[in-house]
């Protein structure tokens, strides 16, 4: 049972982190139509500015807001050079995504190259250490699945309450309809890329802290959760991603204390694949 | 001279993933991300086949089997194990399933494959790999160290990758391969014009699989280890930037490509690094992987088409070649070379004079084809009784809760040019697409010569001679206009995987009626100087001519035409519009989408009304114009 409870705990860790990355994962994919495999090496970039920054000496949590800022301004760059450029030309999106690899090795060889192949740490305290019902919790992971379920609320309210969230799914539904009723889609376009970007660089960041030590292909194997999440819960689908991060974080932790923690991803890609194979709109999607 | 001999088969070893590839991505259009792993299947399989078993050396590695096989067996059982390796994965390339979520899923494998491979020791020996697989013919040559036993596995290898480049050659050059071009250029339309699209890309899964194997074994067997480390998704995409950069769709172009990228990129680092031993060690790799990022980008950019674009298959008609002494092809059969003197026979040219050749032909394909367009010759013709072709029967369509199109009947007659005109969102594209199969009926029946076809998918129905257009243009780009044509002729003998394989020689006669038949088609139409430019070059009135002649080339019973005359030259649209009249008055059904009014006016007789997803009226133009609610519908609409 304790065993079973401490996995839950690192499950709900490895699910507000990933929660983060996959609704901005699929926000982006929505709105954009980009499906962006360089996600996880701009994540990468997000955790190497928040270790600069805490280099110099400054705190971990102002660095995740460095690396937020950092993030976006990569994203929308991104973007507006590479690919806004191929889209107008109305290359397929199998282009386009192997446009994003071929930017995804750019971003994480390219750390790579500067950073060399050390794995580091962020200079921090963990804070104390609480035990919940069996669950034990450190400050810094109870402030992470705060962080994630404040995001959560965040996106939310952005896309039901607001003028931008509601452009967004406009856009996201039909670009060409949305900008004929004076929605400004290049404008929304890139805003969507700047805040998507952000949540990029604090997942970067969280998921740094998570796993204490890293290096720049630590996110090699995250992506593969981001997709497993996204796609479970349909592309596209912000809710489906919050549902899928959950299921998908919590099955692959509480898997791993029962199983050989290696094959933790394996979880992961069953469910991937499973969908895609009989329901490629995932849970949230229309039927296909 | 060792290192020239590792370059030598490294490069081949290359060369044939580059033409694997080359094959699933450049002519099918099958993006698989997950390549690597059929390489590295291949490559395992080949090196248990060789091994003895795993007790032999004092059970230091353990794997499965260790069946000690003599030379070409492991690497003949690595093709297969490449092959059957894409069996699972078929699923993902079916029809329903977009190209880019199949290429996450195979990429997303590709990565878990490997790390389990890393660490389940039983099966793979984990990370360590395997190590001390036997050379090819290792017990019968004493010693296999020596430069002449290198230089003979060199070029054996060299000779396995230019048997492998001929060999795809010799299917990308058959019907075969133009059928899985077709496909990659738009695979809606393919699927439409009656190609399995399932079977064509499973096809080319086991294909890749089975050359991604073998060039595993050439690899596993030269450098006698395998390790699990070599084989990291991030290596498909290396074979992907040479595809891309020699040049897609060109299998010359991929061998360029494996020459500059994995060989020329490997070897000039390792010699930067040699020269400059203070650099740190994973400097110079990670600048290789930024720069095949950097490249790919570029090339998709600048020259997307790569460094040896993919050539342009020129044919030449039959009616020019026979004033020149030459018809290779057309002139071995008879019938054809008639039908490509259409100014002659001002008859039905394309029903009657070309339609039994591809029923004289057997084969799998071609007897379903001509089973069914045998029983339509009979009544066919001028005199055609007016009997209902097509027929719904309370169809509707719901998206979400949009009623598209709300129980919907109507019947087509035989030998009419029957228009369906209706505002914006009356649902007229919605209904053809249920008619044709490209989207499934929510309720409702569809009749089609008395037999109910409402759950037959589209290329079936368009196998029994329903075929549709599109409203948007839909020509295969990179086809010639030709071409465009000849990849709708049902029954090609060469249009199947192992007709592709027997050759010319098996497929050659029903090429040169399809050649023939698509000539006439092309005189007919007045497109005959423009047979050999890419169907993506010409205007958007050629286009959609295109589209219609290549339906016709399916000898489709009855045609579904959305919009044909949209947007084309009004000179250009009364051409079409007579052409269709006089197809329908050689026996020809059409049904055709419409907005021009004064087309409807002109050509269509009788007109079908749809407004907000239901038929309003029938009748001919002088009828409805008298009708109040059909004007209204038009104003209010």
């Amino acid at each position: 049972m304790t065993i079973f409870l401490a996995s839950v705990g690192f499950g709900l860790i490895t699910a507000a982190v990933l929660a983060i990355a996959s609704v901005a994962f699929t926000l982006q994919f929505a709105v954009t139509n980009v499906l962006n495999l360089a996600f996880a090496a701009i994540m990468t970039f997000g955790m190497f500015v928040t270790y600069w920054v805490n280099q110099a000496g400054v705190s971990v949590w102002l660095g995740l807001i460095i690396a937020m800022a950092a993030c976006a301004a990569l994203s929308v760059v991104l973007n507006l050079v590479v690919y806004a450029p191929f889209q107008r030309r109305g290359s397929s999106p199998i282009t386009i995504v192997i446009v994003s690899l071929g930017m995804a090795l750019i971003i994480e060889f390219g750390i790579q190259a500067y950073v060399g192949g050390v794995n580091v740490s962020y200079t921090m305290g963990q804070g104390t250490t609480y035990k919940i019902g069996g669950l034990i919790l450190t400050t810094v992971q109870l402030v992470i699945i705060a962080i994630s379920v404040v995001m959560m609320v965040a996106v939310y309210a952005l896309l039901n309450y607001t003028k931008l969230g509601k452009s967004m799914r406009a856009t996201a539904a039909n670009r060409t309809l949305a900008r004929n009723c004076g929605i400004r889609t290049s404008r929304v376009i890139t805003t969507t890329w700047a805040m998507t970007g952000a949540l990029c660089g604090l997942a970067g960041t969280v998921f740094a802290i998570d796993i204490a030590s890293f290096g720049p292909t630590s996110t090699d194997l995250f992506v593969v959760l981001i997709l497993a999440a996204v796609f479970l819960g349909g592309p596209g689908h912000a809710y489906g991603a919050m549902l899928g991060a959950l299921l998908i974080g919590l099955s692959t932790d509480v898997s791993a204390a029962y199983i050989q923690p290696d094959y933790k991803y394996v979880i992961a890609f069953v469910a991937l694949l499973a969908m895609l194979a009989v329901r490629p709109s995932g849970l949230f999607g229309a039927r296909a | 001279m060792y290192y020239l001999i590792t370059i030598v088969v490294y490069a081949s070893v290359d060369v044939m993933s580059c033409l694997g590839l080359s094959m699933q991505f450049g002519i099918g259009g099958v993006t698989n991300f997950g390549f690597i792993i059929f390489q590295a299947a291949g490559a395992y399989t080949a090196a248990i086949l060789a091994l003895p078993p795993d007790t032999a050396n004092g059970g230091f590695q353990s794997y499965l089997g260790g069946l000690h096989l003599p030379f070409p067996l492991p690497w003949i059982g690595a093709a297969v194990a490449g092959a059957a390796l894409a069996l699972p994965f078929t699923f993902l390339v079916g029809r329903r399933l977009r190209g880019d979520y199949a290429a996450v899923g195979l990429l997303v494998t590709a990565v878990l494959m490997n790390l389990l491979v890393m660490n389940y020791k039983p099966l793979f020996n984990g990370d360590a790999g395997l190590a001390i697989v036997p050379a090819p013919l290792q017990s019968q040559v004493m010693t296999t160290t020596t430069t002449a036993y290198q230089w003979g596995f060199a070029i054996a290898v060299v000779l396995l990758a230019g048997l492998v480049y001929w060999f795809l050659r010799h299917i990308t050059e058959s019907p075969y391969g133009r059928t899985l071009r077709a496909m990659r250029d738009n695979d809606q339309v393919a699927d439409s014009l009656g190609k399995d699209l399932r079977s064509l890309r499973t096809g080319m899964l086991l294909l890749g699989g089975a050359i991604a194997g073998l060039s595993g074994a050439a690899l596993v067997s030269f450098i006698s280890v395998w390790s699990p480390a070599a084989w990291t998704y991030a290596e498909t995409i290396v074979l992907f930037a040479a595809v891309i950069i020699g040049g897609r769709g060109n299998h010359l172009g991929a061998v360029l490509g494996a020459v500059i990228v994995p060989v020329g990129f490997e070897e000039s680092t390792r010699l930067i690094a040699n020269a400059n031993p203070s650099l740190p060690p994973n400097l110079l790799p990670s600048l290789q992987w930024v720069a095949i990022g950097l490249l790919v980008a570029l090339f998709l950019w600048f020259r997307p088409q790569g460094i040896l674009p993919e050539r342009k298959r020129e044919i030449t008609l039959p009616g020019s070649t026979a004033r020149a002494g030459l018809a290779p092809a057309a002139a071995t059969s008879v019938a054809p070379t008639g039908a490509t003197l259409p100014m002659t026979s001002a008859g039905p040219v394309p029903m009657t004079s070309a339609g039994p050749v591809p029923m004289t032909s057997e084969g799998p394909v071609s007897s379903a084809a001509s089973a069914i367009s045998t029983d339509p010759a009979v009544p066919m013709g001028p005199a055609a009784g007016h009997d209902v072709v097509l027929q719904a029967i309370d169809v509707s369509r719901d998206f979400g809760g949009v009623h598209a199109v709300s129980g919907v009947s109507l019947a087509v007659r035989r030998g009419t040019l029957t228009g369906l005109i209706g505002p914006n969102g009356a649902g007229k594209s919605t209904l053809l697409a249920l008619l044709a199969g490209t989207d499934n009926v929510s309720a409702g029946q569809i009749m089609y010569h008395g037999q109910d076809v409402t759950r037959v998918p589209a290329y079936r129905r368009a196998r029994m001679g329903l075929v549709r257009t599109f409203q948007l243009a839909s020509e295969f780009k990179r086809l010639t206009v030709l071409e465009n044509l000849l990849s709708a002729a049902p029954g090609n003998r060469g249009d199947t995987f192992h007709g592709a394989v027997a050759g010319r020689r098996y497929w050659g006669k029903d090429e040169a009626a399809a050649i023939a038949k698509a000539a006439a088609i092309l005189t007919r139409f007045g497109l005959e100087p423009l047979a050999n430019e890419y169907a993506g070059d010409l205007s958007g009135g050629q286009r959609r001519l295109v589209e219609i002649m290549r339906a016709l080339m399916t000898e489709p019973q009855m045609l579904l035409l959305d919009e044909p005359m949209a947007g084309v030259h009004p000179e250009l649209a009364r051409r079409i519009g007579r052409a269709l009249v006089e197809l329908c008055s050689e026996g020809m059904t059409i049904l055709m989408v419409e907005h021009e009014l004064a087309i409807m006016d002109e050509f269509c007789d009788p007109v079908i009304v749809m407004a907000d997803g239901t038929v309003l009226a029938e009748g001919t133009m002088t009828e409805l114009r008298d009708r109040t609610e059909v004007v209204e519908a038009y104003l209010v609409g």
